[in-house]
């Protein structure tokens, strides 16, 4: 009996130990931290940090459901030239047909990921100045910043384009977009009402007058970080979708000279390449002046890639073929001849239906996202030369640059009666050169054209309220000031 | 244990005595055949009596006045039986409770006599020997205020458990499940489609007993964790005693029930070419096709189900010595289910043992070792997958009959390999029809591709408990439970989810290690029969690391390669994941009973919990209650105590808490990633540093009570559960851009509240015959009554379907849809009611004037959020159990039933069986308007149309009643007689599970859940499979 008592003594005495000062000890357990996610108090505690988190931008505005791809295809296919081909609600098809209400999935997420990345941006925008001192680097922080807002305009500029009303309907006085330009941390503020879309287009030009400004003339990384040459391509789409066409004819005119060889004069030396394939095979090319990189470590992600949607199987899943009856640019054999190299980008399926080849890696998709090529920038620089100064042999010169490069035929200024035949040729080149480049959209409405008819579709006039996307339900049931499209 | 405790007492009191007139002698058997061994044997009214030996026999001196024999046992119904002429009387005791019986409660046990809190208890011998592949499913209808809805036919997904319903909108609403003692984990495990239930890891026929703590007063004490009710699980323990070895073995059969009725080829062309023709195609779009001569009517539903065979069997031996006992089993069991490709086994082995070292120093403890595999296909019928387009749960409807799944040669031999599958262009192949017939080929898929989620759990405790004086004990007990999970994924490049990869294999290893370390002082002592007093004291400390790391291979060089180890040329991390959490508590609790009539409880724990900030880490949770024993008081008992012989009282408030976030869901975390190639930071999560738990107060008063000796006995309870300072994800404006647009916080509250029902009557003794009925109901209501800025919060189904609304003054996860009224006759279209009371119809071919008025004029579509309405509740109103055992002896039947109703369900699978794209149609669609048929319940079939019948939003046509009352489980036994002579017993026995329903839902099964444990969308039947019937034999053998 002795002994058990001593034993236990010694048991009693050793649970003492364990508990009192084990406890002490394992009291540390009480404020643990993750080992694979960053705490938000050091964030901006390094340089490398600073370059991480404006990585971290850029790769939340290349989300699929952003302009990574997604934002891309739906603006695409609210035109005329993709036939939807799967009936899959989580593809676009409602987009596609017109028939999206704010709580269609994809006016919910293109607009959560775009105020994402736009809240990142105000995060950094605050957090970089505030810790400046640990990037240590003036020149440096300038460039940041510029980046940051170059993309912030991007950003805002993409979806003022398809929730609000054009620019050039009223001048940008219906309603814009809720403009959150300041770090959203807390649970506050939710409410803001909508500005004008003239005012969001102040905003935008501002960051981007800002990013020409601070931004370097050669890209960190080519393509797919931000230049000054990126800022002044960017701004001179706006304009063009604003109808301010002699602002834009300036700022394409920092990039394009008076006369051919037409290649940048300053920054990167952009230039077309010769053959157009190239830059759908090599994505750093100087043609492109901006896009959104893909790796096999960094794919796009399930159902979000360009080729995915455009590709037919095993590449992709042919969501969209392309619409070759009626409407569809495809169908025009005169306009976009047989011998185009451009057609060299579509291929003819078992199916005899046409697809889109831009983006043919597949089925991993690794091709990068185009957002401004160089050919953009000629075809502003014509189209604006062409409504400013009327018929005139620069436009056409434009024109011809990038028509011819893919063995168009080349147009004679004599071809042109007038400013509007040669308009309807540079938007008509422009559907032939950006097919399902995510610029479809924007020429059908910033002219206020109607979307034309496809297959079973019915043609969606500027009148329609179905013209532009309503106003996300998740955003509805929140912002209380928020007003919704008429 | 306590049975030797019991016996010992009863010793102590019993004085042999030499005045008897005669000897009457016998055996107590339990009604398995086993022997009983220490049951008390008592000559009714006097203290005269003996205890059975190791054989189960008994020799008892009974005095001339005694005229029937009584006999105790601990976990049976007490008997009697009159004396006879004869000497010999044999005793076989039905399982039952009895008041003097030990329940087991936290950390610890007490008489169930002196409980006054809310304490159900199912026996292990309920729940054993059913086809199931945890406890949990087998749950179902056996306890008053606890709800398992099984949430289809998938094997081993975890079930819907909810003790007196959902107790959190964000948080789990799975109570605490507590395994001898160590807690356990809940919840879905798996990482692939294939469903894993951890507590599959429990073989079944080891539970002794399930105890379900339901009230603050019994809850109180696991304090932070305790909010959804705990649940105590007791394994088998040996007994001292002759060795006992049983081996029980069962044998099933599985099958799909209501499977939905689609139409066949000619209907689906009828239908599909009308569909085409409303919408302006030019010509039919589909069209009959032949192989080999036979028309093609392909019913995909009988490629997908099937009928499963599982066999079952677990060997068990327990026995021991005075000193040492021990309890060994091993189980192996191996089960196919309804859905082709759908498997479980598991091999599990227990060991169990006590040992005294001195009379005041006993050690003991338990290792179990549990090794289970799940395959299963992409079934669409997990938490988030309703919409996965591989989801063969959809595909076994979706798909039109006019194609064949396979490619066959002119001669109609099917096509060698992967050609043989009817696949073009990503999708099923669509023969001669110009549209699309299903998005993919499932045969393929189900052929070709490997789901597995395996794991691996290791729980151990061990325990020394030392008397430090008579009544005063301590005890320290150390556990782990180890959970390792690996999961298996392969996708083939042929089709399907790996066509977009060119072939993708995931593996991905999970880890759960814990840690537990309890000491607890524990007091009893009744003083001279008048004051019970019982006083515990104990600390505890709970450490879980939670780490997942995998990656995903895709690109494969070589279809040959199926595995992960095989060759592909791109490989990425994925599921990686590392969390740690750490609970410091102490408690402690006192017990006072006078003279078994007055009864009070009283428990406090304070907890400390490392996923909230520093500052908010610390919680006090208390429970009170008290009890009075009315039939203990003189004046029951000199009047209406004999046939009314108990009668208590009691209630009982306390706080309890839900501590079930995300081990750092406090802090505002950053996630690192890739840019092209460069690393990358982005902001992932809001924080809180505010954050607390949740806390639920519980108020419960109730009585209990038993006639004829306990013959019927009942209780009945009210509850009433206020929770306050429920984590919210409030939303934020996602405008704002905060990750996931929310930002937790504790603002919500809600309230449950109920009355429960439980009878458990031996209705029928006569002769051989007996028969016992257990009813129980529960009617509860829940009701939210605040929210973050009182703003309804929308859920979706997997993502994409909005179902469910939680908004005050309603039940949490109420059925959200726009109204609808029929169908127009005049013209065909489907009615909506927009808010404002408009009534608008829809015509799909109408161009950009798809939405008009009555009048035609145009007018804007009608949408979830600004034109829904609550449709109602999704939680039941009532529900319950009802337990009959008929015994006729050697036969034994019993008949179990669960009902519940008063919910709605939100049937969108329904949607599904309208949608006029390709997709195939339920045959109510037959019925659909047209020129002829004015009166058609279906609107005009118009070729593409995916919102009259509630694709694009939810509406109200889908909403039904989810009323039903199940046949649960229907089980014949039969006890061999002349097997007695080569073993003690052989049972051999039939069930049929889910043998009948009665219902009006005209969805798969008014349980389906296709949201798993979702507490905000529950009620929601989308795209999952039905539920399965099974057919069973088995044998229970005891040597």
């Amino acid at each position: 009996m002795n002994t058990t008592i001593s034993k236990f003594s010694l048991l009693a005495a050793f649970l003492l130990v364990a508990i009192g000062s084990g406890t002490g000890c394992r009291k540390e357990l009480l404020t643990a931290l993750p080992e694979n996610q960053l705490a938000e108090a050091v964030s901006f505690e390094t340089p490398d940090r600073f370059l991480s988190l404006l990585n971290g931008i850029y790769a939340q505005c290349k989300q699929g459901n952003f302009l990574g791809s997604r934002y891309s295809v739906f603006t695409d296919v609210r035109g005329e030239e993709f036939l939807n081909e799967t009936g899959n609600g989580v593809t676009g098809l409602q987009t596609w047909n017109h028939t999206v209400v704010e709580s269609t999935n994809e006016v919910n997420y293109i607009w959560n990921a775009g105020y994402q990345t736009i809240n990142s941006i105000n995060i950094y925008l605050e957090g970089a100045q505030a810790n400046s001192r640990n990037l240590g680097n003036d020149a440096l922080l300038a460039n940041y910043l510029g980046e940051a807002r170059f993309i912030r305009a991007l950003c805002y500029h993409s979806m003022v384009l398809i929730y609000c009303r054009p620019y050039t309907d009223g001048n940008g006085s219906n309603l814009g977009l809720p403009l959150r330009l300041k770090a959203e941390r807390l649970a506050i503020d939710n409410d803001l009402a909508r500005s004008t879309v003239a005012e969001v287009y102040a905003q935008i030009l501002d960051d981007l007058n800002f990013a020409e400004t601070n931004l370097p003339a050669t890209p960190a990384s080519a393509t797919i970080r931000a230049h000054k040459n990126a800022a002044i391509a960017l701004k001179a789409r706006v304009y063009l979708g604003m109808g301010r066409y002699a602002d834009a004819l300036a700022e394409a005119n920092k990039l394009v000279p008076a006369a051919a060889p037409f290649k940048s004069p300053t920054g990167v030396a952009h230039e077309l390449q010769a053959n157009v394939k190239t830059v759908f095979t090599n994505y750093t090319t100087t043609e492109s002046i901006f896009s959104f990189p893909f790796t096999t470590n960094n794919l796009p992600g399930t159902q979000n890639a360009l080729g995915y949607y455009y590709n037919p199987a095993p590449r992709g899943n042919g969501e969209y073929s392309l619409n070759k009856a009626g409407s569809g640019i495809v169908a025009d054999s005169v306009a976009f001849a047989v011998s185009d190299d451009r057609r060299g980008l579509i291929i003819i399926h078992t199916n005899n239906k046409p697809y889109l080849n831009k983006f043919a890696a597949g089925p991993q998709s690794t091709d990068f996202g185009p957002m401004i090529r160089y050919a953009e920038v000629l075809l502003t620089a014509a189209e604006s030369e062409a409504r400013v100064n009327g018929v005139n042999q620069r436009a056409v010169d434009l024109l011809n640059a990038v028509r011819t490069r893919s063995k168009g035929t080349a147009y004679a200024l004599t071809d042109f009666a007038d400013a509007d035949a040669l308009v309807a040729a540079i938007l008509k080149e422009r559907r032939i050169e950006f097919l399902g480049e995510g610029l479809r959209n924007f020429d059908i409405m910033r002219l206020n054209n109607p979307f034309p008819a496809k297959a079973n579709v019915a043609a969606i006039p500027s009148s329609s309220n179905t013209y532009i996307w309503p106003m996300p339900s998740g955003e509805r049931q929140v912002n209380k000031l928020l007003l919704p499209n008429p | 244990m306590n049975r030797i405790i019991t016996t010992l007492c009863f010793l102590l009191f019993v004085v042999a005595s030499a005045m008897a007139q005669r000897s009457i002698n016998g055996t107590v058997t339990s009604s398995e055949g086993e022997a009983l061994v220490g049951a008390t044997v008592l000559v009714k009214g006097t203290t005269r009596g003996t205890v059975t030996d190791i054989n189960g026999r008994y020799t008892l001196e009974v005095p001339a006045n005694g005229t029937t024999i009584v006999v105790k046992y601990t976990g049976y119904s007490t008997m009697e039986l009159p004396l006879g002429t004869g000497n010999v009387v044999d005793f076989v005791l039905e399982d039952g409770t009895t008041l003097d019986e030990a329940v087991v409660v936290g950390y610890g046990t007490q008489q169930k006599r002196t409980i006054t809190g809310t304490v159900s208890t199912i026996k292990g011998s309920d729940i054993a020997q059913l086809p199931a592949q945890s406890f949990d499913q087998l749950l179902q209808g056996r306890s008053p205020g606890v709800n398992i809805n099984i949430p289809n036919g998938v094997l081993n997904n975890p079930p819907v458990i909810r003790i007196r319903g959902i107790n959190s909108i964000n948080l789990s609403s799975i109570p605490l499940i507590v395994i001898d003692g160590v807690p356990t984990y809940t919840n879905q495990f798996s990482q692939n489609s294939a469903a894993n239930n951890p507590l599959s890891s429990i073989d079944p026929n080891d539970i002794e007993s399930v105890e379900v703590l339901k009230d603050a007063a019994a809850a109180a004490i696991y304090g932070s964790r305790a909010s959804a009710g705990v649940m105590l699980i007791t394994t088998k323990r040996g007994k001292s005693g002759k060795t006992n070895l049983t081996y029980n073995n069962w044998v099933s059969w599985t099958q799909a029930t209501r499977v939905p009725e689609v139409l066949n080829a000619d209907q689906y062309l009828e239908i599909k070419n009308e569909a085409a023709a409303n919408a302006s195609l030019a010509g039919p779009q589909y069209f009959l096709d032949t192989i080999g001569g036979n028309k093609v009517d392909t019913r995909w539903a009988d490629y997908i189900y099937r009928t499963g065979l599982s066999h079952n069997h677990n060997l068990g031996i327990s026995g021991g010595s005075d000193k040492t006992t021990y309890y060994l089993s091993l189980g192996f069991t191996d089960q196919e289910g309804m859905i082709v490709g759908n498997s479980f086994q598991r091999m599990n082995s227990r060991l169990n043992f006590d040992h005294k070292v001195t009379k005041r120093f006993k050690v003991g403890g338990t290792v179990s070792y549990s090794e289970s595999k799940n395959e299963a296909p992409n079934t669409g019928s997990l938490e988030g997958g309703a919409f996965a387009t591989a989801g063969i749960g959809r595909l076994a409807f979706v798909l039109s009959p006019l194609v064949d799944p396979y490619k066959y040669d002119a001669d109609g031999n099917r096509l060698p390999g992967l050609s043989g599958y009817n696949v073009a262009n990503g999708a099923l192949g669509v023969g001669k029809n110009k549209q699309s017939v299903g998005f993919l080929n499932p045969l393929p898929i189900i052929d070709l591709n490997r789901n597995v989620s395996g794991g691996n759990q290791i729980q151990a405790n061990a325990f020394a408990q030392y008397q430090i004086i008579e009544g005063l004990n301590f005890r320290t007990q150390y556990g782990v439970d180890n959970l390792n999970g690996s999961n298996e994924q392969f996708w083939h490049p042929f089709h399907g989810d790996g066509l977009s990869s060119n072939g993708n294999a995931t593996n991905i290893q999970v880890a759960n290690r814990r840690w537990n370390f309890q000491n607890t002082l524990d007091y009893n002592r009744t003083f001279g029969d008048v004051h019970s007093i019982g006083a515990l004291v104990g600390h505890e400390e709970q450490a879980t690391t939670t780490e997942g790391w995998g990656a995903s291979r895709t690109n494969i060089a070589d279809p040959f390669f199926s595995t992960f180890q095989g060759n592909f040329t791109t490989i990425d991390p994925v599921a990686n994941f590392q969390t740690k959490n750490y609970l410091l508590s102490y408690f402690g609790r006192l017990n006072y009973a006078f003279r078994n009539r007055y009864m009070v409880t009283a428990n406090l724990r304070q907890d400390e919990y490392s996923a909230f900030a520093p500052g908010n880490q610390k919680g006090i949770f208390w429970g009170v209650s008290g009890g009075w024993t009315v039939s203990e008081e003189g004046f029951w008992k000199n009047t209406i105590g004999d046939w009314f012989n108990y009668f208590k009282i009691r209630a009982s408030y306390g706080t309890v808490g839900n501590n079930a976030i995300g081990d750092f869901q406090s802090q505002y975390l950053y996630n690192s990633g890739l840019y092209g190639t460069a690393p990358t930071f982005t902001w992932t999560q809001a924080g809180n540093t505010d954050l607390s738990w949740e806390t639920s107060k519980k108020f419960d008063a109730g009585i209990v009570f038993g006639f004829k000796n306990d013959r019927i006995q009942g209780e009945y309870t009210y509850f009433s559960n206020l929770i306050d300072g429920l984590i919210l994800f409030a939303p934020q404006s996602p405008s704002r851009g905060i990750p996931g647009s929310t930002i937790p916080i504790n603002v919500g509250s809600m309230i449950n509240k109920g009355h429960e029902f439980a009878l458990d009557v031996v209705a029928v003794r006569a002769g051989k015959f007996t028969w016992k009925t257990r009813p129980n109901i529960t009617f509860m209501s829940n009701e939210v009554t605040e929210l973050y800025n009182d703003s309804d919060i929308l859920a979706t189904t997997s993502g994409l379907e909005t179902t469910n609304i939680t908004r005050i003054e309603e039940a949490v996860g109420s059925i959200y849809a726009v109204p609808t009224l029929g169908v127009n006759p005049e013209n065909g279209r489907r009615l909506f009611q927009k808010k404002d009371g408009t009534v608008v119809q829809y015509n799909h071919a109408g161009g950009a004037t798809r939405w008009t008025k009555l009048d035609g004029t145009a007018v804007s579509a009608p949408s979830l959020v600004a034109d829904g309405v609550v449709q109602g509740t999704a939680l039941p109103k009532w529900y319950g159990g009802w337990d009959n055992t008929f015994t006729y002896g050697n036969i034994d039947l019993n008949v179990q039933m669960n009902y519940a109703g008063g919910n709605v369900i939100y049937n969108g699978s329904k949607a599904g069986l309208r949608d006029q794209r390709f997709w195939n149609n339920h045959q109510d669609v037959m019925n659909r308007w047209t020129e002829n048929n004015t009166g058609g319940t279906i609107p005009r079939v118009v070729f593409g149309d995916n919102i009259s019948n509630g694709s694009a939003f939810a509406i109200s046509e889908n909403v039904e009643k989810g009323d039903f009352l199940r046949i649960r489980n229907i089980t014949l036994g039969y006890k061999i007689p002349f097997a007695s002579k080569y073993f003690s017993s052989l049972r051999v026995y039939g069930n049929v599970n889910n043998a009948f329903l009665f219902t009006n839902y005209t969805g798969t099964d008014p349980e389906v859940s296709s949201n798993g444990n979702n507490n905000r969308t529950p009620g929601v039947d989308r795209n999952t499979v039905p539920m399965s019937r099974t057919f069973l034999l088995g044998l229970n053998l005891n040597f």
